[in-house]
């Protein structure tokens, strides 16, 4: 009894279970449910590109009101692209997708060869011709068939009917582009998963490596041209070009004299690597009462890098570097190139901005208690981005799967034609001829009326009163 | 450029410009009055106008020997030529003159706005330094105009369909003479302005008319002059195919837009997608877009509701391609 009870149980909970999953499934394909997550999609990408996306909490608190930065916290509204939310819409698009695609665009065949109600079918026109309708019949197969119908017959109740098709193959063409979109999603989840990517800087003379193969990059020179160009609003100031000269020595551990440039990255064992930046690192010298302090900067720093002043709660951050500073005012000027260089630096007392200032290259400026501080001399780097991803060919073919499929839906209409030919009198026939597409009526109408007017006049009329076509209203 | 090149490049914009304005108030007297002669001369003058742009590009691009669509300026001006161009197209093949007064005013004015942005001619900056940006950019700003085009068949549906709801929920008419002749009655279209032929009129049926429709119909019939006007301008259903069809040159091209423009993103910096507010913005046009593509196939959706998705549809290509550009700083940020 309980173990009947058990299996009453277990059947049950199958019934619902299968319930549950078909009603997901028809959920999942109705156009209108996918339609609605694209139109999510497109409203958190949307808010990605108004909001500046990956800025700290500080950004945010100054740059909108309290509520909306609030707001912009709490729904993590400044990381939308990688949010779970934003994964979990892309996922669910994959999956309604996926259950259009087997439910409703791969079980859709061409129709069956069925007669229909020509006057019901809106598209539709009657021709009179004449000769008898088997004589009419062969002469409309070949009509048909000249413009590239593909032909059949079947007979159905005494009355012999003509089913043109044409682009039939095409039904197929929203599969095809579903299909890209599955191997777009693939290549990216291969390079989820076995890709990476990272940026890197060296400083003209020094040697960096990528982690995550070995590869070392030793940059020789770094160089760039920015060229004034007058412009209707004045002098401004173009970079032309920027080029590292490197050493680069790969996994054969063979160095190979390089030249990266933007738009010409170089490929080092799968990993390729950018020209993405480029800056002033500055010999910082930090003395007290004169001396060289042992405890400050040992290295050239980059924009951004500070360092403490040994014995105290204070740091020095090197902010940007300026070309020309101009000599008049005591401000920046707008050539960047460093003619009269200088470095922007701020001063922090732990997380607090307590001050920052312009001091000119080979210039000392005072900290306060003996501390000094000099920019004594700039050194170029050049910043690169490294990046290995093997789903590329999978998105790249993604992508042409994605734009055939697109192409084959939207420029080839498939079309069926119900032609039905019978008798009129002694020597004349009607052409009954119904067009259906898979996009409905109107977007076949032209090619329609081009096809019925070509007919009228490539079919000779009956020598009978009431040749004129017959005036149909449609439905 | 030197004084004589740079009079060459203003005078053929100033005939671009002046063609466009001709062009718009010629192709709206056409639209009020219908008179053939208007269309014949309409026509050319988009044709003129969106030639004459391309021939001022390429002689921009052979004087200075710098690609000319590397800033706003060459830009829009590539987007003025491809509207006209792509309208051009429509109208001698479906015979769509009727959209040209909006579809030329806007070209006028984008390319009055380009001229704002015209700076003379500067060098690329090293990120455009690519033969990328001879097939990327040209793609986009063909897909933006198609969809500048469709935008403007939208308008003109839009339009239609409050005049024809207007005319629904208006007590019925007498019916003239034409439709005492039994016309109206039995679905054959009787219009005064009857310039766009029906299937009816060569012995074929049409799809089930709307109640506005009829009532227009009718209207027309009963001598109502703006009735017979309005008769006269095309089907919603040829209007919604019509911007169907423009959208379908439009979402490939934009499609293929995204993927060039990947492309190059991947030699140039890297990544092929960076989520940068441009090409999210393309994304999210994209979406609208490919949205309107599967609404489409809906009967219940199809018309009025898909006209004001191609609206949506082109406020976010406005969106992507002005104002990513100026109000938002990127990777795109190629202002001048």
């Amino acid at each position: 009894m309980a173990a009947r009870s058990g299996i009453t149980v277990i059947a049950g909970v199958r019934t619902g279970l299968r319930d549950a999953w078909d009603e997901a499934v028809r959920l999942f394909a109705n156009v209108t449910f996918g339609v609605s997550l694209l139109a999510v999609w497109a409203l958190l990408t949307l808010i990605g590109v108004v909001i500046d996306q990956g800025k700290d909490a500080s950004f945010y608190a100054n740059a909108y009101a309290p509520p909306i930065a609030r707001l912009i916290a709490r729904l993590d509204l400044w990381n939308v692209y990688h949010s779970p939310g934003y994964i979990a819409i892309i996922g669910m698009i994959l999956l309604s997708m996926t259950a259009a695609t087997f439910t409703k665009v791969i079980p859709r065949r061409i129709p069956r060869l069925s007669p229909v109600k020509i006057e019901a079918i809106p598209l539709h026109a009657f021709v009179r011709a004449a000769g008898e309708p088997d004589a009419v019949r062969e002469r409309i197969a070949a009509f048909f068939a000249a413009r590239g119908w593909n032909i059949r017959k079947r007979a159905f109740g005494g009355d012999e009917w003509t089913f043109a098709d044409k682009n039939n193959w095409a039904r197929r063409g929203v599969l095809v582009a579903h299909v890209g979109f599955v191997l777009i999603a693939a290549g990216t989840t291969v390079y989820w998963a076995t890709g990476y990517s990272g940026t890197f800087a060296v400083v003209s003379g020094q040697t960096a490596a990528i982690p995550q193969n070995g590869a070392s990059v030793e940059l020789r020179r770094f160089g760039y041209r920015i060229d004034p160009i007058r412009t209707k609003a004045g002098i401004v100031y173009q970079p032309i070009d920027y080029v590292s000269e490197a050493v680069v020595t790969g996994r054969d551990g063979v160095p190979r004299a390089e030249t990266i440039r933007v738009n010409h990255p170089i490929n080092v064992d799968g990993t390729l690597v950018y020209q993405a930046t480029y800056g002033f690192a500055i010999d910082f010298r930090l003395t007290h009462d004169g001396r060289l302090v042992a405890g400050g900067p040992t290295r050239p720093l980059m924009e951004g890098d500070a360092f403490p002043i040994p014995g105290t709660t204070r740091a020095i951050q090197y902010q940007r570097f300026v070309g020309t500073i101009d000599r008049a005012t005591g401000t920046i000027g707008p050539d960047p190139r460093p003619n009269d260089p200088g470095v922007v630096i701020a001063a922090f007392d732990g997380d607090r901005p307590i001050g920052n200032a312009l001091v000119p290259l080979g210039r000392r400026i005072a900290l306060g208690a003996g501390y000094a501080l000099e920019p004594a001399r700039y050194t170029l780097y050049s910043g690169f981005e490294y990046r290995h991803d093997p789903g590329i060919p999978l998105v790249g073919l993604g992508a042409f799967v994605l734009l055939a499929g697109l192409c084959i839906s939207l420029y080839f209409l498939p079309a069926r034609l119900f032609v039905v030919v019978r008798p009129l009198a002694a020597g004349a026939s009607e052409i009954g001829v119904a067009a259906t597409t898979v996009r409905g009526y109107d977007v076949f109408e032209d090619r329609f009326r081009e096809l019925v007017e070509a007919l009228r006049r490539e079919t000779p009329e009956p020598a009978t009163e009431g040749a004129a076509p017959r005036l149909v209203a449609g439905v | 450029m030197d004084p004589t090149r740079e009079l060459l490049d203003q005078t053929l914009l100033k005939i671009a410009i002046a063609s466009y304005v001709t062009g718009a108030l010629t192709l709206v007297a056409y639209f009020l009055a219908r008179r053939p002669a208007l269309r014949a001369i309409g026509l050319p003058l988009a044709v003129l106008g969106g030639g004459v742009q391309l021939v001022e590009l390429a002689v921009r691009w052979w004087m200075t020997g710098v690609w000319p669509l590397t800033n706003l300026y060459g830009s829009l001006s590539l987007f003025s030529a491809c509207g006209a161009l792509i309208f051009a197209f429509f109208a001698y093949r479906y015979d769509l003159a009727l959209a040209g007064g909006p579809v030329l005013s806007v070209c006028a004015i984008a390319l009055s706005y380009a001229t704002i942005w015209n700076e003379g001619t500067m060098p690329a900056v090293p990120a455009l330094q690519s033969y990328w940006i001879k097939i990327h950019v040209p793609i986009v700003i063909a897909a933006y105009a198609s969809f500048m085009v469709a935008f403007c068949v939208s308008l003109l549906y839009l339009f239609k369909d409050a005049v024809e709801r207007r005319y629904g929920t208006r007590p019925p008419v007498v019916r003239g003479a034409a439709a005492a002749a039994g016309g109206s009655a039995a679905g054959i279209t009787v219009s005064a302005y009857a310039v766009q032929p029906t299937l009816t009129t060569i012995g074929t049926g049409t799809p089930a008319r709307r109640p506005g429709e009829t009532a227009l119909s009718d209207a027309a019939a009963a001598g109502d002059p703006i009735a017979q006007w309005l008769a006269g301008l095309p089907s919603l259903g040829r209007l919604d195919v019509m911007q169907y069809r423009i959208i379908a040159v439009g979402l490939p091209l934009l499609s293929l837009g995204i993927i060039t423009g990947a492309m190059w993103a991947k030699e140039a910096w890297g990544a092929y997608w960076q989520w940068d507010p441009k090409e999210t913005a393309a994304l999210v046009s994209w979406i609208v877009y490919a949205a309107y593509m599967h609404l489409h196939t809906r009967p219940d959706w199809k018309g009025r509701r898909t006209a004001w998705i191609g609206v949506l549809g082109f406020a976010t290509i406005v969106f992507c391609y002005l104002g990513v550009n100026i109000w938002i700083s990127g990777l795109h940020s190629y202002k001048m």
